[in-house]
């Protein structure tokens, strides 16, 4: 039996690009190989959105020998076609075309996680791993998720959002309202973006302009948000299209005045933070979370409400954001692709790398078979009344 | 196919050729047979690479000028038959153009073989002789250890019973030959107390001669099981040469392993036997075992022992008993026994765990035989566990026993409960998935290509509260 084909995509233009490389080469397609099941085709879209696919795109030392791009320039970009699904074409004396089973989506950020290159699957009628175009979508825009899950019943941290363009016109209406409405500490956040860049905690209403401008630069949607008091932060990862599998709750070692920055997350191995964590596996996380057995439980069912209320399929990451004094729960924003699959918490939770990107594999070729089923064009007689 | 084929003229060619000889000890049967069925030479150093020792240095440049010698004969043939019609000059000289890897890789065997009979074995023998007058006049106890498997594990377990209260020396790492002992026994100090001889049959006679030159005064026999049937052909003339040891020694004096179920036919009446119930009139009794080792009691009539270990595994009770009983003897206390066999720990690559993502390895990869398939399958069977793995190339060396060995390999890891079995793609693979189905296991079994790669990645394919037995791997000579 032929081996299915699976593109892992990753890169794209985002700021987090570098991420998504690690979470490409690392954690997806060194199982995908080491699993024997599949033929893996790495697809890197450059900072400048050019596509390329190479077998030495597999190799993690390209990108960190300081060399990537004399490299990149002796590569030919790829091109793709949507006839009967979706092909990577190699350019070459005689086209090489690759027909693609399954695309494995490892970009984070703008450009790709966003629902961008979900869209693009759907459209060719291809099979993807993980959450669909509006789930992803959604999922990208913390406030449009925030409203969701509050819809749906799940308690979420008073926030106010608005535009580039709405806070130009008038700063100091915006300023007011958050003055008047919230209470301090507040966190102003890009609304689109992860991996906590752009992301200011304001102690003071004498930082919030600069925080808001600073957000402001990264996107052009900015949501203000109260600081949850006696904060415990809490992230789960879930696996799953109808029936969820949660990894366990995670709880990041942070003092209460710190929180979780770019740098703290990936620069630094999370050691930012004073009280240092060492059962994470990135060295800055306690898995699974010292709560009592209740608020583990409301926490594990808040995240799951969340992943169905967002309409997440194969896997994300629901962050939250604990009040321990009052034992309540808030959804603070949810990830359709953690980095690095969060695969070490998969671990702690029994999941090896390997059995995860094969699970992911296989919800997504069973997704895409449910959606096949579902009849998307029928015959009218519209067309007849123009004659 | 192509590839493979020319594979004999890449530049790395002649480092490989040396390798497998290194790898093959200079034994040339051995060499030869592996050089013969090997396809691809650019794919025969997996494991390891060419140890720039002097030999090798001599050996590798030689090839090149002999290589460098033979194609401008061969050009200077071909001259000679275009310009003089020299009869037979252009076959001849395309021939050794063309074939001088395969003519080097055989010819280099020359030299080694003659210097071989001419210099190293005069040289050992002289050695060896030496030797047997330092052993016969030893006044002190020594100690031959003897059998198919376990010898290292016991020597290394005597050590560090008997090693701090009694001046002991023993032969290093597997270094169990005549010309290894005769080495150990020209640097002893003279005041020693005990010699621990490790004797590693190899060929019929082997531990007749052994026992001849080093003359112990206690024997202690590990087991017996198929091995090196290359060269025994059977279990029973294994069997007779590992118990010919017994022949230089008072019966009371040899120590057999009860456990190993094909040393019956070999026991005389005075043989003291151990296994996991005791020795003699030690009994064992409330055995605890556990990843972080075993405990028990040990009692006779007079005392009890409270043994604790940190050996992973039920089959080391009896090599700990054995140990126990003969440290009594040789004049320890209690307490000291009891000290000693605390500080037992497992030895590199075998029954030895490590954790690894939250999951536990049992490296057993220098168990090379059935017995202790037969251990480690045990013990995988007991351990809890979200999963079980159990991963092996197979065994080496088993001759014309090595269907029907597999095979009870297969079954014996059918019962092992593991969930996942993972085998290294070889030669005796089916052998095993026959044993495995004979023993009726349905879940699942993955073949392995590459075995290296499987090894290196580990961490990929286990998660938090799997277990994983590790049991024997196959050097680069092995297909």
């Amino acid at each position: 039996m032929s081996k299915n084909n699976i593109a892992v995509i990753f890169g794209s233009r985002s700021t987090e690009h570098d991420v998504s490389i690690i979470t490409a080469v690392a954690s997806i397609i060194k199982p995908l190989e080491l699993s024997g099941e599949y033929n893996v085709i790495p697809v890197y879209i450059a900072k400048d959105g050019k596509w390329y696919s190479d077998e030495s795109l597999k190799d993690i030392n390209k990108y960190s020998n300081g060399k990537f791009q004399d490299h990149l320039s002796k590569l030919k970009p790829v091109s793709i076609s949507f006839n009967s699904g979706l092909n990577i074409i190699k350019p070459g004396l005689k086209n090489k075309v690759i027909n693609i089973d399954v695309v494995f989506p490892a970009t984070h950020g703008t450009h790709g996680e966003d629902g961008e290159l979900m869209a693009i699957c759907e459209m060719a009628g291809v099979a993807y791993v993980g959450c669909n175009v509006s789930a992803s979508s959604i999922a990208m825009d913390k406030v449009a998720a925030k409203q969701i899950a509050a819809s749906s019943g799940i308690d979420i941290a008073k926030f106010i959002h608005f535009s580039k363009y709405e806070f130009s016109k008038d700063p100091t209406k915006y300023i007011n309202e958050i003055k008047n409405n919230l209470n301090l500490p507040l966190f102003v956040k890009p609304s689109h973006l992860g991996s906590s860049i752009g992301i200011s905690r304001v102690t003071s209403f004498d930082e919030l302009q600069n925080a808001i401008e600073v957000s402001l630069h990264y996107d052009d949607k900015v949501l203000v948000e109260e600081g949850v008091n006696n904060l415990i932060e809490v992230t789960l990862p879930i696996l799953g299209n109808e029936e969820l599998t949660p990894a366990l709750l995670e709880q990041p070692v942070l003092h209460s005045e710190d929180f979780f920055d770019f740098e703290t997350k990936y620069l630094q191995g999370g050691k930012k933070g004073k009280n240092k964590g060492s059962s994470g596996s990135q060295g800055y996380s306690t898995i699974p979370a010292k709560l009592p057995k209740d608020l583990y439980s409301k926490a594990e069912a808040t995240g799951l409400a969340v992943y169905r209320a967002i309409g997440c399929s194969g896997i994300a990451r629901v962050d939250m954001l604990i009040d321990t004094k009052t034992n309540k729960v808030y959804f603070n924003e949810v990830n359709p692709l953690p980095g690095g699959l969060y695969s070490h918490n998969w671990n702690k939770a029994g999941i090896n790398n390997v059995e995860l990107v094969t699970r992911l594999i296989d919800l997504a070729i069973e997704l895409y078979a449910t959606k096949k089923s579902i009849e998307t064009v029928f015959s009218t007689n519209y067309l007849s009344q123009f004659k | 196919m192509i590839k493979s084929f020319f594979s004999i003229y890449r530049p790395s060619y002649f480092s490989t050729i040396i390798y497998m000889l290194q790898s093959s000890e200079y034994d040339v049967i051995k060499y030869l047979s592996w050089y013969w069925t090997t396809q691809d030479f650019s794919k025969v150093r997996v494991r390891g690479n060419l140890k720039k020792t002097t030999a090798a240095k001599f050996l590798l440049f030689t090839s090149w000028a002999l290589a460098l010698f033979m194609i401008l004969i061969g050009v200077r043939f071909i001259y000679l038959w275009t310009n003089h019609q020299l009869f037979g000059g252009w076959t001849f000289g395309l021939a050794l153009i063309l074939g001088y890897p395969i003519i080097i890789a055989n010819l280099i065997v020359v030299p080694l073989f003659l210097a071989r009979i001419l210099l190293v074995s005069p040289s050992n023998n002289r050695k060896i002789l030496k030797s047997e007058k330092i052993f016969k006049d030893f006044k002190g106890e020594k100690i031959a250890i003897v059998g198919s498997f376990g010898k290292t594990s016991m020597k290394e377990l005597l050590v560090a019973v008997l090693g701090d209260y009694k001046k002991i020396a023993f032969t290093p790492g597997n270094k169990n030959v005549a010309i290894s002992h005769a080495n150990f026994a020209l640097n002893l100090k003279g005041n020693e107390e005990i010699l621990l001889i490790e004797y590693g049959e190899g060929a019929p006679k082997d531990v007749e001669l052994f026992a001849r030159i080093t003359h112990p005064t206690r024997a202690i026999i590990t087991g017996l099981a198929p091995a090196h049937l290359d060269k025994y052909k059977t279990l029973k003339a294994a069997g007779e040469d590992i118990f010919s040891v017994g022949n230089f020694l008072n019966e009371d004096k040899v120590y057999v392993n009860q456990e190993s179920r094909d040393v019956v036919s070999f026991l005389k009446p005075k043989f003291n036997l151990y296994n996991r119930s005791g020795i003699g009139s030690w009994k064992v009794a409330n055995i605890k075992n556990s990843l972080e080792g075993i405990s028990f009691e040990m009692s006779n009539k007079k005392t009890t022992l409270k043994l604790s270990s940190h050996l992973v595994g039920r089959h080391h009770i009896g090599a700990l008993v054995l140990v126990a009983s003969l440290a009594l003897e040789l004049g320890l206390s209690e307490d000291q026994v009891v000290d000693g066999i605390k500080n037992t720990k497992p030895y590199e690559h075998r029954m030895q765990p490590y954790k690894l993502n939250g999951a536990i390895i049992i490296d057993d990869t220098y168990n090379g035989n059935i017995e202790g398939i037969k251990a480690g399958t045990e013990l995988l069977s007991e351990l809890d566990a979200k999963k079980k793995f159990y991963v092996t190339p197979g065994l080496v060396d088993q001759g014309k026993e090595t269907k029907s060995v597999h095979e009870k390999m297969g079954e014996l890891i059918a019962k092992s409960d593991a969930d996942t079995v993972i085998l290294m793609k070889n030669s005796v693979t089916h052998f095993i998935e026959d044993g495995l189905k004979k023993g009726g296991f349905d879940k699942k079994v993955i073949i392995e290509k590459n075995p290296l790669k499987f090894y290196k990645n580990l961490d990929q394919f286990v998660a938090s509260g799997d277990i994983v037995m590790m049991q024997n791997d196959w050097p680069d000579q092995y297909k």
